[in-house]
């Protein structure tokens, strides 16, 4: 059979899928007067589902099933008191310890980047085998790209921090659409309305967890930081704190002081626009691929996956982009 | 926040395990890794260095081994000239030898053969004396002084010697 003959064959099974999908999907079941959907409405929920201890668990997920069948009974008759649940809110307190679905999805994470890097950069040959080849190639690029912003030098010391922070949000964002099926169907049920459904996944994409995008820009800041002091010494306070020409009696100097807090303010505000920029592309994706996979499930749902391929590289770029440009205004010598 | 998510066992747990991912992957990937390309740049950098001064040294050694091959020519030619120079002094030197001894030869022979025909001259001429001296005896038959007769006898032989040696 010829590669044309394949190709066709694989564009009309696409196309017909595409067209079953929409028919049974969220959209055509409601124009053609279909029951329900094939795949039932996805429920989103910001913070992550803790899944040890068992206990915890059954509390959140309770209270879900809960407000599902609440749900279900206004659908079907008044809609007073809608808006009671949605302003209100069960899931881990700030403090309380359990293991989440992202955290598993972090460690699953991990296991396989340390099992991928370590694998293929032990024992490293002359002449590399192809995985070590491969590796190669991908810490040149983080390599060229560090030494790029921060010279030769630099880019070897902070080399080790910004290609973790790559690959940790890389790795992250491309094994959840790789490994889709684990992460969108493995879980834990629960019987909503007589019906038993998935109320819980097992594992959930540690970039929607808004602790592991805040865990990364505090360690990035805290690197950043570290090198401005080691660099400057506590002059480096002088860029936050310029009372200099205050103190010898300089009118003009309460600009200086205006401008270093701002300066304070901005590099505190990294913290928070690192966050909620990683936090947000990767909740969004997530949330479009849920929604998609309700609305037109099957083919449709693939455009999505290249997008989220393409949004995961470019969020693990724009952290550890990010992250040298800070580095390198931190450890320059020519503001100060 | 706590409606977001923020949970601070969960961001201290992610903490940790970004370090043991940097410490992990620092000690058994990065260090590794980084080590084995800079010592691959720089294994490539001293061969590309030891290409080039073979580069060199094959140039250098081949236009040595060229001189080498001419100077072996022109010595093999030296030689040759040398030895046909010498095959040709020999075969002169042999000739000449040989002319030599063969003229030695041939003055030898003629040397015996001028001996053997004086030698017979005068057996011939004794004989002819003593012939003539009989004869003359006879003839006259009465005895003479020999010796007079004798010198005369000689005297009459050596002009006929020397009328022979003449034709």
């Amino acid at each position: 059979m010829t590669t044309k003959r394949v190709l066709l064959l694989i564009g009309i099974a696409s196309a017909v899928l595409l067209i079953v999908g929409f028919v049974i999907g969220a959209v055509g079941s409601k124009m053609f007067g279909l029951e329900k959907p094939f795949v039932s409405q996805p429920g989103i929920h910001l913070p992550p589902d803790p899944v040890f201890p068992a206990a915890v668990r059954q509390d959140v997920v309770g209270y879900r099933v809960a407000e599902k069948k609440d749900e279900a009974k206004e659908d079907q008759g008044a809609s007073a008191g809608e808006d009671e649940h949605k302003e209100e809110h069960h899931g881990l307190g700030l403090m309380q310890f359990a293991v989440t679905n992202t955290m598993l999805s972090a460690w699953l994470t991990s296991i396989i980047m340390l099992v991928f890097f370590i694998g293929g950069a032990r024992n490293p040959k002359v002449i590399p085998s192809r995985l070590q080849a491969l590796i190669e190639m991908l810490f040149e690029l983080v390599l060229n790209f560090a030494s790029s912003i921060l010279g030769p030098e630099m880019g070897r010391r902070a080399f080790p921090v910004v290609a973790t922070i790559f690959f940790f949000v890389l790795f992250n964002a491309w094994i959840a659409i790789f490994l889709i099926p684990i992460y969108q169907a493995v879980g834990y049920g629960a019987n909503v309305g007589g019906e038993f459904k998935l109320a819980t996944h097992l594992v959930r994409p540690a970039g929607t967890d808004l602790n592991m995008p805040l865990a990364l820009a505090l360690v990035s800041f805290v690197f950043v930081e570290y090198w401005g002091f080691r660099a400057h010494s506590f002059g480096y306070l002088k860029k936050f704190f310029a009372f200099g020409d205050i103190l010898r009696g300089r009118p003009s100097g309460l600009i200086n002081v205006f401008v270093g807090l701002l300066e304070l303010v901005s590099e505190l505000v990294r913290i928070v626009s690192f966050t909620f920029r990683l936090f947000g592309n990767m909740t969004a994706g997530e949330i479009l691929v849920v929604m998609i996979t309700f609305l037109v499930p099957f083919v449709a749902t693939q455009f999505v996956f290249g997008l989220e391929l393409l949004v995961g590289l470019i969020q693990s770029v724009i952290f550890a982009g990010l992250t040298l440009v800070f580095l390198s205004v931190a450890v320059s010598h020519e503001e100060h | 926040m706590v409606e977001l998510g923020l949970n601070v066992p969960s961001l201290i747990s992610y903490l940790i395990n970004y370090i043991i991912l940097l410490v992990l992957l620092g000690a058994l990937a990065y260090r590794p890794l980084l080590n084995a390309l800079d010592n691959r740049v720089e294994s490539i950098r001293e061969s590309l260095a030891a290409a080039d001064r073979a580069r060199e040294e094959a140039a250098t050694s081949r236009s040595a081994i060229e001189e080498e091959l001419n100077e072996a020519r022109r010595e093999g030619q030296r030689l040759l000239d040398q030895a046909r120079e010498a095959a040709e002094r020999f075969r002169e030197e042999e000739m000449d030898r040989a002319r030599q001894s063969a003229e030695e030869f041939a003055e030898r022979a003629r040397a015996d053969i001028t001996r053997e025909r004086d030698a017979a001259i005068n057996e011939v001429r004794a004989a002819f004396g003593d012939l003539a001296i009989t004869a003359a005896e006879r003839i006259i038959r009465r005895t003479v002084d020999r010796q007079a007769h004798q010198e005369l006898i000689d005297q009459v032989l050596a002009e006929g010697e020397q009328a022979l040696r003449r034709n």
